[in-house]
C-alpha cells in the first residue's frame, strides 16, 4: 500500500550540457541503496527557480553506476593484480547510481518545458494514477477502468487499470501479447485479464463476452476449474479488487473425431465432458466459406464464381442438373451425387461444349468438388457429410460468458475454417446488433502462423487484418498472441491498442520494433520472471511494468493431471455418453440396446437432431428420430443366366 | 551571487577582476626546509621495519580541508581577496563507506583595510563582511599583498581544522580513530590523544642529517622508520613521528609514496607503531586518483577533498570563460 504519500526524496535530477534535462527526459542521482530500479515511476516536485509548481512524473528507462576510479588500471594497481585483494581495501570507492526516466506527464502540460533540477521521490498510488492518466477512466463519473495487474517498485505496489474505451473499442481496441513459450505467460496473462473484464467492465457499457480458440494442448480447457493460488496470489486480487475465481459461465465446442462420436478434445473426463458441446457443421456452413480451403493456387475468379454458383442457385433448392436429373443439395453428400450427375452427363453429352456446364468449365468443377470433398475428408469430425450442425449459440450469446472452441487436435485447414466461419458470424451478428452482447474478445494464440508478416495472403490473415482494422467499431476485439511480435503482419499489431509484453526472446529484441526502448527496459524484458509484464496503453506514454497475479483457473498441464482424458469411447458407449450428457436419467444400456444393430450414419444424424432440438426428453425424441427397426431382407435368388457359347477345347 | 561585499565595493569605486592566482588552486607546500630536531626514541639509531598490511580499526573519522581564493576587484592596486576555507570529517564505519560527520566553512575577505580608499572601505564595511586585514601588506605591492593573503588563508584552514579535530577527537568512541591530513602537532588535543594520527604527505621539514636521512628517504616499500620524538621547529607540541613507504620509490622520486605519521607520545605510538603501519599501509588501495599526490594521498582524505570541493561554491573554480580581453572594451 503506498497510499500514504513518502515525503522523503529518494533523489534528485542532475544535468550537464552533456546529459541536459529535456521536457522528455530527465537524469537523476540517488543513493546506492535505493528500491529504484528499471520500471520505476518517480516524481519530480519542488523544483529551482521558477519551477515551484511543476510536477513531472518518469518511468525509470535506464541507469548507469559507475565510482571516482580513474582507468580500471588503477585498480589492478591498487589491488597489486590481486582481485581478491581488491574487495579487502579499507573504503569503498565513491559511485553513483544514476538514472535515466522517461517523462510520463508534467502538470501543468502547457507550457512544455524541461525538467526541473529538483527533488525525486517514489510515486504514491495517486502519482501513479496521475502519470498515467487514469484519473479520467478511474474516477470519471462513468468510470471504464480494468485492472490489468499491479506495479511494484521496491516492495510498494499500486493498481494500474486499462481503459475499457481504449481496450474493447470503441476509442481504441485490440491487445497484442508477446513473449516467448513454454512461461505461460500469454495464456495466464490472457486468462486473468478477460477475468478482470467480466468482473470489471462497466454495466453502462452493456454485455461482453469471449470466443478463445483453443489451439495447442489443454490451455484453455478448464477455465471453470479453480486452479492453485498462494497467498500472494490472492493478496494481489484484493489489492486489484478482484475476486480470485474461475470463470462462472464457460461453454465449450470441439469437433468430434473422425468416428463422428468421440469429441476431439482433452477435455474428455467422465466429470467434464458432459459440458463440452460438438462442433459440426454441414455443407451450408462450410461453403460460404469455401475460399478459406482454397490455397493460393486456386484463387482464380471461375472457381469463385463456381462456389457462388452453387451457394445462390443450388444450396437448398431444387435443382435440375441439365441431365435429367433434380436435386436437392442439403448436404455433402446431395452435392457429390450432383458432381457425378454433372461429369456423367458431360462425359455422356461428348463432343460440342462437353468440357462446359453451365458456363463453367469441368476442370473448375473438377477442382471445386476436389477441395469440398477434402474438408469432409480431413475434418470428418468437424464437417459432416450428411447430417445436423450444431454451432455456436449464434443471437444467444451470453454476458460475461467465455466460449472455448477447442481446436487443437483439429487438422490446420479445419482450424482455419473454424476461425474464418466463426470470426465471420461474429462479425455478422455484431453488425445487425443480434449476438445477444455488444463486444466480443476473440482471443487468437500463434499469431505467427495466422498472420505472419510474410508468406501468402490467406483468407484467415485477411480475417485478422479486417478484425484489427474495422473490429473496434462493431465490438469485435482482437486479443491476439504469438511469440515473435516482429513476425505478425504489422497492421495487426499496429492496430492494437494495448500491447503487452512478456519475457522477450533477446534475437526479437534486437530487430527494429524494439528500437524505441532503452537497453536496460530490453535486459529487463529478457529476464522479466513470470507473472510480470510490460504494458503500453494509449494513455500511458511510456511502458509501464506490472504484476498480475495467477489467474484462478486450472492450468491446462494440472488440468490434465486431474482431470485425465479417457481414451476414446466404444460407438455405442459414446453414443450412450453424450446422451446421458443431454439428459442424466438417460440410462446407458437402454441407448446401447437401442442401437445395436443399427447403422452408425443412423445413429449419429439421430443424436445430432435430438441435440439440435433440446428436446424435454431427449432419449424419447432420439428413439423417434432413430426411427423402427427395418428388417434386413435376403436379397431374392436370381436364375443363372446360360452362357452364350458353351465352352469347348477348341483353341481358335 | 546579488549583495555580496565585492559588488559593494566595486559600487564605491573599485574595480571587478575576477583572478585566481596559481597559488590559490591548491594548498601551499609546506615552505619550511629546515632540519628540526628529532630524537629516535624506538631503539638506539633510526632503523627500518617491515610493515604487514592489517586491518584497519572499525571506525575511523578522516579530517581534511580546502581553502579557496581569488581576486574579485582592485581599488587602485590593492588586490581584494575573496576566500573561503573548508573543513569536513568523515567517517568509515563497518560498510567501508564514508559518511559526513562534521563540517564547517568560512567565507571572508582578505583585504589591507588601510590602503583602501575611504568610500571602498566604508563599503566593505557596511557589507558585515568577515574580514582578515592584512595590515602587514606593504602600500602599492599587489605581489606582495597576495602572498600574504595566501597565509592568512592558509592560517584560516589550520584553525578551523583544528576546531573541528578537536571537537571530533572530543567525540571519539573507545576504538574509533582520526586521522588528519597534515600535521598534528599544531593542536595541543589532537597531538595527546592516543587515537589521533596525523598523516603528512609534504616532507618540507627534515629530522635526520646522514645516513639516518638517507635511511629515512630510501625506505623500502612496506617498511617504516623507526619511530622518533619531534620537537622543536614549526612543531608546536611534541609527538612521535615515523616514516613510513606505502609504495616503492625506485623509478619514481625519493619522496614517492613516503608518508611520515604523527602519533601522541607514550608507550602506545611505540607499541603501535607497527600495527598502525600495518593498517595505512592498506589504505593505500583504493588509489586516489586523479590526483597528482595519489601515491602518498589516502582515499579517505582524498574522498573528504572531493567532498568539500563539490560542495564549494562554483564561482570559486576557474572557468572556463576565456581571459581574452572582451569585445567593446
Amino acid at each position: 500500500m503506498i497510499d500514504t504519500p513518502h515525503r522523503t526524496p529518494v533523489g534528485r535530477v542532475v544535468a550537464t550540457e552533456l546529459k541536459p534535462a529535456t521536457p522528455h527526459q530527465f537524469n537523476f542521482w540517488t543513493a546506492v541503496e535505493t528500491a529504484i530500479g528499471i520500471g520505476a515511476i518517480v516524481k519530480v516536485e519542488g523544483g529551482g527557480a521558477g519551477d515551484g509548481e511543476r510536477v513531472v512524473f518518469g518511468v525509470v528507462t535506464d541507469a548507469v553506476a559507475y565510482s571516482d576510479l580513474q582507468t580500471p588500471l588503477h585498480d589492478v594497481i591498487g589491488a597489486e593484480g590481486d582481485p581478491s585483494r581488491a574487495a579487502e581495501s579499507a573504503t569503498v570507492r565513491q559511485e553513483i547510481r544514476l538514472w535515466t526516466a522517461a517523462v510520463l506527464r508534467q502538470e501543468p502540460e502547457e507550457p512544455l518545458q524541461p525538467v526541473p533540477l529538483a527533488e525525486v521521490f517514489v510515486a504514491t498510488d495517486a502519482d501513479v494514477a496521475r502519470a498515467l492518466r487514469m484519473e479520467t477512466y478511474l474516477h470519471s463519473a462513468l468510470p471504464t477502468a480494468i485492472p490489468v495487474g499491479l506495479y511494484t517498485s521496491g516492495g510498494l505496489e499500486s493498481p494500474v487499470y486499462l481503459d475499457a474505451e481504449f481496450l474493447l473499442g470503441p476509442e481504441a481496441a485490440h491487445l497484442n501479447i508477446s513473449g516467448v513459450s513454454g512461461l505461460a505467460t500469454k495464456t495466464s496473462a490472457v486468462e486473468f485479464l478477460l477475468s478482470s473484464i467480466f468482473q470489471t467492465f462497466p454495466a453502462h457499457r452493456g454485455k461482453v463476452a469471449a470466443v478463445c480458440f483453443n489451439v495447442k494442448g489443454p490451455d484453455l480447457c478448464f477455465l471453470d476449474r479453480p486452479g492453485a493460488l498462494d497467498d500472494e496470489d490472492r493478496r494481489r486480487y484484493q489489492r486489484l479488487g478482484l475476486e480470485a475465481q474461475p470463470f462462472e459461465r464457460v461453454r465449450y465446442f470441439a469437433p468430434f473425431k473422425a468416428d463422428g462420436v468421440n469429441l476431439n478434445t482433452l477435455r474428455t473426463h467422465p466429470d467434464l465432458v458432459h459440458d463440452v458441446e460438438p462442433l459440426v457443421w454441414g455443407l451450408a456452413e462450410v461453403l460460404d466459406f469455401a475460399e478459406v480451403l482454397l490455397n493460393r493456387d486456386d484463387i482464380d475468379a471461375k472457381a469463385d464464381a463456381f462456389i457462388d454458383f452453387l451457394a445462390d442457385r443450388v444450396m437448398g433448392r431444387k435443382f435440375d442438373d441439365g441431365f435429367g436429373g433434380e436435386h436437392e443439395v442439403r448436404s455433402f453428400a446431395d452435392l457429390d451425387r450432383l458432381f457425378r450427375a454433372i461429369f456423367d452427363g458431360l462425359e455422356a453429352a461428348g463432343g460440342g461444349r462437353g468440357d462446359m456446364w453451365r458456363t463453367h468449365h469441368i476442370a473448375t468443377i473438377r477442382k471445386v468438388r476436389n477441395r469440398l470433398s477434402n474438408i469432409s475428408t480431413r475434418c470428418k469430425g468437424l464437417v459432416t457429410d450428411d447430417g445436423q450442425p450444431n454451432d455456436l449459440p449464434w443471437g444467444k450469446f451470453e454476458d460475461r460468458t467465455v466460449y472455448v472452441v477447442d481446436l487443437a487436435n483439429v487438422d490446420p485447414l479445419g482450424q482455419d475454417l473454424v476461425f474464418a466461419r466463426v470470426v465471420s458470424k461474429l462479425r455478422e451478428h455484431l453488425e445487425k446488433q443480434s449476438l445477444g452482447v455488444g463486444t466480443v474478445a476473440v482471443f487468437v494464440d500463434e499469431l505467427n502462423k495466422y498472420a505472419p508478416a510474410d508468406g501468402p495472403e490467406t483468407y484467415v490473415k485477411k480475417m485478422l487484418l479486417d478484425i484489427s482494422e474495422r473490429g473496434r467499431y462493431l465490438g469485435l476485439v482482437l486479443f491476439g498472441a504469438e511469440q515473435f511480435r516482429s513476425q505478425v503482419h504489422r497492421r495487426v499489431v499496429g492496430n492494437a491498442g494495448t500491447q503487452v509484453f512478456g519475457r522477450m526472446d533477446s534475437d526479437e529484441l534486437a530487430t527494429p520494433g524494439y528500437q524505441v526502448l532503452s537497453p536496460a527496459t530490453k535486459i529487463k524484458l529478457a529476464t522479466l520472471p513470470v507473472g510480470e509484464l510490460m504494458v503500453r496503453h494509449p494513455h500511458f506514454t511510456q511502458p509501464i511494468f506490472v504484476r498480475f497475479p495467477r489467474p484462478a483457473v486450472l492450468r491446462g498441464r494440472d488440468g490434465i493431471e486431474r482431470f485425465p482424458p479417457v481414451p476414446d469411447l466404444a460407438f455405442e458407449d459414446a453414443i450412450a455418453r453424450q446422451l446421458v450428457g443431454l439428459d442424466r436419467r438417460v440410462k446407458p444400456n437402454q441407448v446401447k440396446d437401442l442401437i445395436a444393430d443399427r447403422e452408425e450414419e443412423d445413429v449419429r444424424r439421430a443424436l445430432a437432431e435430438t441435440r439440435r432440438k433440446r428436446a424435454e426428453d431427449p432419449f424419447a425424441y432420439f428413439r423417434k428420430a432413430l426411427g423402427g427397426r427395418v428388417r434386413p431382407q435376403a436379397p431374392r435368388e436370381r436364375d443363372g443366366v446360360p452362357p452364350l457359347n458353351p465352352i469347348s477345347d477348341e483353341p481358335y | 551571487m546579488s549583495g555580496a561585499w565585492w559588488d559593494a565595493v566595486v559600487q564605491a569605486g573599485a574595480v571587478r577582476a575576477s583572478f585566481v592566482p596559481p597559488a590559490a588552486e591548491g594548498r601551499a607546500a609546506d615552505p619550511d626546509r629546515e632540519v628540526s630536531l628529532a630524537d629516535v626514541v624506538e631503539g638506539d639509531e633510526l632503523g627500518i621495519h617491515a610493515v604487514t598490511p592489517r586491518p584497519a580499526p572499525r571506525a575511523v573519522t578522516f579530517l581534511d580541508g580546502i581553502e579557496q581564493w581569488k581576486v574579485v576587484g582592485y581599488d587602485g592596486v590593492t588586490p581584494l581577496v575573496r576566500a573561503r576555507v573548508a573543513v569536513a570529517a568523515r567517517r568509515r564505519a563497518g560498510d567501508r563507506r564514508l559518511a559526513t560527520l562534521a563540517e564547517d566553512s568560512r567565507d571572508f575577505a582578505v583585504v589591507p583595510l588601510d590602503q583602501l580608499s575611504p568610500s571602498c572601505r566604508a563599503a566593505l564595511q557596511a557589507s558585515d563582511a568577515d574580514v582578515v586585514d592584512l595590515r602587514e601588506a606593504p602600500a602599492g605591492q599587489p605581489g606582495a599583498a597576495l602572498d600574504l593573503a595566501r597565509r592568512a588563508v592558509d592560517t584560516a584552514r589550520a584553525e578551523l581544522e583544528k576546531a573541528i579535530g578537536e571537537e571530533c577527537a572530543a567525540g571519539l568512541g573507545p576504538d574509533e580513530w582520526l586521522v588528519v591530513d597534515g600535521l598534528l602537532s599544531v593542536s595541543t588535543v589532537l597531538a595527546r590523544h592516543p587515537r589521533v594520527l596525523g598523516v603528512i604527505k609534504s616532507h618540507g621539514a627534515q629530522f635526520f642529517e646522514g645516513r639516518h636521512l638517507e635511511r629515512a628517504l630510501t625506505l623500502p616499500a612496506a617498511h617504516r622508520t623507526s619511530v622518533f620524538r619531534v620537537r622543536g621547529g614549526h612543531a608546536r607540541t611534541e609527538v612521535y613521528s615515523w616514516y613510513l613507504r606505502l609504495w616503492p620509490w625506485e623509478g619514481n622520486d625519493l619522496l614517492y609514496g613516503l608518508v611520515r605519521v604523527e602519533a601522541a607520545p607514550g608507550a602506545g605510538a611505540l607499541a603501535g607503531a607497527d600495527a598502525v603501519s600495518g593498517w595505512l599501509a592498506r589504505e593505500r588501495a583504493p588509489l586516489s586518483t586523479p590526483d597528482a599526490r595519489f601515491d602518498r594521498l589516502l582515499y579517505p582524505i582524498h574522498d573528504v577533498e572531493q567532498y568539500l570541493r563539490a560542495r564549494a561554491p562554483r564561482d570559486f573554480f576557474p572557468g572556463a570563460r576565456t581571459r581574452l580581453p572582451r569585445t567593446g572594451t
